[in-house]
């Protein structure tokens, strides 16, 4: 592209051939929504398993599969955030929402003692936010559907015992994963 | 055609327009990923992006990625402005 004189036509040609090639055309977070849907289900599973049929004093236990999710999503985001050419103004976006629902997630099993440890529905709530929000940003109909997979396993969670709303956790990663695998595989297909 | 005022002469210019308008929709972008959406040549860029930078339209920053040298460029709000501008007056020459 050299320098020359341009005319107005070509001019609004131009800056609309150049809005068009930035729109970014698929968005592949999938990487998180695999990553925290198995650590999720396998620390639900977990929970679940040792809840209803052992007696042992920790079942919550494999909830420290938690602290590896949060050092690779750090690590992940940071190793891309190096190798990336180009960021979208919806990329930080997911960054923020997803910090947000993070903390208030983390503010609310802090202080589960008081809701006497009954805080997967409020915990599955926040998640059905998360999806559906970044499935609308992303224009990606099946997580929004997960997102609404969430609200229904919710409303069934707050009428569960403990150990059961575990297991109703455990189902609830299909918002997560079905979507996940989805997004994972149009990426490949799509030479993301 | 009756032009009601001068088009901005940094924008008025193919290579420097492309850049902008590419910078309008994104947040960030690397030298290199401009340079391959433009089809420019790097000096050529080179020297448009130091222009645009100088006027205040956009913010270079350098850095590195290991040990290659990394230029990020990002439209300022000045730059943003002077976008706006520079359409509405092209509608306005547009104008039948």
């Amino acid at each position: 592209m050299k320098e020359k004189d341009i005319s107005p036509e070509e001019s609004m040609a131009l800056i609309n051939a150049m809005i068009g090639r930035a729109r970014k055309r698929y968005t592949d977070n999938s990487f998180y929504f695999l990553l925290w849907g198995w650590i999720t289900l396998i620390a639900s599973a977990i929970h679940f398993y040792l809840l209803e049929y052992t007696e042992y004093p920790y079942p919550y236990i494999g909830w420290s599969l938690n602290i590896i999710g949060v050092i690779v999503s750090i690590f992940k985001s940071v190793k891309d955030s190096k190798k990336r050419v180009v960021a979208n103004h919806t990329d930080g976006t997911y960054g923020w929402l997803w910090l947000a629902l993070g903390i208030s997630m983390f503010t609310i099993i802090f202080n589960g003692a008081i809701l006497e440890w009954s805080v997967v529905p409020f915990i599955i709530l926040l998640m059905a936010i998360g999806t559906f929000v970044s499935g609308a940003m992303m224009k990606f109909v099946p997580l929004q559907i997960g997102g609404i997979v969430f609200w229904i396993l919710s409303f069934v969670a707050f009428r569960s015992t403990e150990a059961y709303q575990m297991l109703i956790t455990s189902i609830s990663m299909l918002g997560y994963l079905v979507p996940g695998y989805i997004m994972k595989f149009n990426a490949k297909r799509n030479g993301v | 055609m009756g032009f009601n005022q001068p088009l901005d002469p940094l924008l008025h210019s193919q290579l420097r327009l492309a850049v902008v308008s590419l910078l309008i929709s994104v947040e960030t972008a690397d030298f290199v990923y401009i340079k391959e959406q433009t089809a420019a040549t790097a000096g050529n860029l080179s020297v448009q992006l130091d222009k645009l930078s100088t006027a205040g339209y956009i913010a270079i920053t350098k850095g590195y990625e290991g040990k290659k040298p990394k230029t990020t460029c990002k439209i300022t709000s000045k730059g943003v402005d002077a976008f706006e501008s520079y359409v509405k007056t092209i509608q306005q020459y547009l104008k039948p």
